[in-house]
């Protein structure tokens, strides 16, 4: 590309390499700000995963539901509708093949598995199962998560914003701590 | 030759001093402005280890600082490296190490300002589509700096896609995506085809695209597997076909991926298929061609077949006179082979009998170019099926050695008398 035509041309690639990523931060943003908060209560992760890092892997209790036989398929895309129970948690309330209209509080996610055990479950896989820390403190972070998660007595629970099929994690609480406070004093554990 | 060898034909009089100075003005305007080849592979790599560099230090994810300031950061590079492309741009127009670095680096900073903002926002995301927002972001790169680096970047972000799509995310599916993509690098690669034939980017760019195009081919596969033998021969036969086209077949055979991938591609093909597992299975295979007409492989096997076709034709019209090359009929032979493979076990034979074919014709493509690489190549197409054969049981030991023993003999005496006539023709 010479002449003329070359300043347009590079105005026009620096503008759409900030469009993009602006755009998708705009989104998150708008999720963060205007979506609905929910409480995922989480369950303790494979202790042995070769992905830990600088994230914590997180996996959820409750992504469960009951359907009926064929309608879904593994690894099938599907928009999960949600609600809250008595304690204040997340659970799923449907799921649809086609975008809710009367609700916002809504996330886009695949079924993981499908199981029968006497009735027929669908398992979800949310798309929130990892959580950004530093370097160092990821690993302190997932053990004191694992433990928590093990203990009876601790209640896990991940903050996502959800608006419309968005789903942004926030944050990762134990017992009602930030897990990054926890992770930031040197030593913690959890009895 | 070298320049100072002038002054050595000046000193022995074969030529003028005027002539020689109008030799090596040729030779210097020739060559162009000079452009240090190492300096550009070291101002390359050295903007491929500041921009990953980069990203590691990014990623350390640091918690201390806020949403916002984190969000400005993931910028940074990216402005960096569009800076950078701009001076390039301005400045520097007519240096290639300028271009080619500021480039690469900007091809990076798009990937690390996606994955940060990833981080930020604690979306894992599937990483197809993280690598198709990246390469669509750094496709104008290419074009607007003709950069050959982002273009082979580019070629191998989108091969990452189609392999993320295809073959490594469960549920797989199709990533026909891909073949718009490389359409769209091929603007760039043709310019280096008109332009800038002897460039090494040229070659790379001879490697890359052959060997993007015969990983992917696969992810088409979903329902009659099998039919993918086909289509991938005929793939080796068109990139072989390819190898051969004038440009191209000017090349030296190791800047030639088309010819050598196909080549090899072809041989190793065969070779696997000449034992009768695979066709065994193929056999026992129902096949009524209403179940497999309408498949992606069948599509793609004849789509290629016709393709290869095609240009074997084409090739020949041009040439004008009618002379074989070892590899670039096997694929026809092949679909007629793979055909009666369904019904008949005497197939491996049929095999048998054309990788010995390909195998002799190179050893005559040998010498007739005196050519030892090309000689030894086809040896080895026929040790290999010797070898190959060696695993067959059925096959008694004296008449594998008899072989073994005739084959290495023909090394010998092959090499030997090219190495006899290279030496007279010397003479």
């Amino acid at each position: 590309m010479t002449g003329k035509l070359l300043i347009p041309a590079f105005i026009l690639m620096v503008i759409a390499q900030w469009f993009v990523p602006a755009r998708m931060i705009l989104q998150l943003e708008n999720v963060i700000s205007g979506g609905h908060e929910f409480r995922f209560r989480t369950a303790p992760v494979d202790p042995n995963d070769p992905f830990r890092g600088k994230y914590i892997t997180l996996s959820y209790l409750n992504n469960d539901i009951p359907v009926e036989e064929g309608v879904w398929q593994n690894g099938d895309a599907v928009y999960v509708q949600l609600k809250t129970d008595s304690a204040g948690f997340a659970i799923i309330s449907s799921l649809s093949n086609d975008e809710p209209t009367d609700t916002d509080a809504y996330i886009n996610a695949y079924i993981s598995y499908v199981g029968w055990d006497s009735i027929h479950t669908a398992y979800i896989q949310y798309p929130f199962d990892r959580y950004y820390m530093e370097e160092k403190k990821a690993p302190v972070a997932e053990q004191i998560y694992n433990e928590a998660s093990r203990n009876q007595e601790k209640v896990t629970w991940a903050v996502v914003m959800v608006d419309r099929g968005r789903a942004v994690l926030k944050d990762v609480m134990i017992d009602g701590v930030p897990i990054r406070e926890l992770a930031r004093k040197p030593g913690t554990t959890v009895e | 030759m070298k320049l100072k060898d002038l002054a050595t034909l000046v000193d022995a009089g074969v030529i003028d001093q005027a002539t020689a100075d109008r030799i090596a003005q040729y030779y210097i305007d020739k060559a162009g402005p000079p452009q240090n080849k190492m300096v550009i592979v070291f101002g390359i790599f050295g903007a491929l280890l500041v921009g990953l560099g980069t990203t590691l230090i990014l990623a350390h994810n640091w918690d201390e600082l806020s949403r916002s300031i984190k969000t400005i950061i993931a910028f940074i590079p990216l402005l960096a490296g569009q800076i950078l492309c701009a001076y390039s741009l301005m400045r520097k127009s007519g240096s290639t190490v300028w271009r080619e670095a500021s480039s690469t680096f900007l091809v990076l900073a798009i990937g690390i300002c996606l994955s940060l903002i990833s981080q930020i926002y604690n979306i894992p995301g599937k990483v197809s589509s993280f690598m198709l927002t990246w390469v669509l972001l750094a496709l104008p790169v290419i074009y607007v700096m003709r950069s050959s680096t982002a273009s082979m970047l580019y070629l191998a972000g989108i091969t990452f896609y189609a392999c993320e799509v295809g073959y490594w995310t469960r549920p797989v599916s199709e990533s026909y995506a891909y073949w718009g993509l490389l359409l769209l690098a091929l603007p760039h690669y043709y310019m280096l085809y008109r332009q800038r034939q002897s460039s090494n980017f040229f070659v790379f760019h001879n490697w890359f695209i052959p060997l993007s195009v015969i990983t992917v081919l696969g992810t088409v596969a979903t329902e009659i597997v099998e039919l993918m033998f086909v289509a991938y021969m005929s793939l080796f036969g068109l990139l072989y076909l390819l190898g051969l086209t004038p440009v191209l077949g000017d090349q030296k055979i190791r800047n030639n991926g088309y010819l050598a991938l196909g080549s090899l591609g072809t041989v190793g093909l065969l070779l696997g298929l000449s034992f009768d597992g695979f066709w065994q299975h193929l056999r026992t295979y129902e096949f009524p061609i209403q179940n497999w007409i309408l498949t992606p492989e069948a599509i793609a096997a004849t789509i290629l077949t016709l393709a290869a076709l095609g240009l074997l034709i084409f090739q020949k019209v041009r040439q004008g006179r009618w002379m074989m090359r070892p590899v670039e009929t096997a694929f026809l032979l092949f679909v007629i082979i793979f055909f009666i493979g369904t019904v008949s076990a005497w197939v491996t034979v049929l095999i048998n009998i054309l990788v010995l074919g390909i195998g002799i014709l190179t050893i005559r493509e040998g010498a007739r170019q005196n050519h030892f690489g090309i000689l030894n190549y086809g040896l080895l197409i026929v040790s290999a099926l010797i070898m190959c054969r060696f695993f067959d049981t059925e096959i008694s030991f004296i008449v594998r050695g008899l072989l073994f023993v005739a084959v290495g003999i023909g090394f010998f005496v092959a090499n030997y008398q090219m190495a006899k006539r290279k030496k007279q023709n010397a003479v």
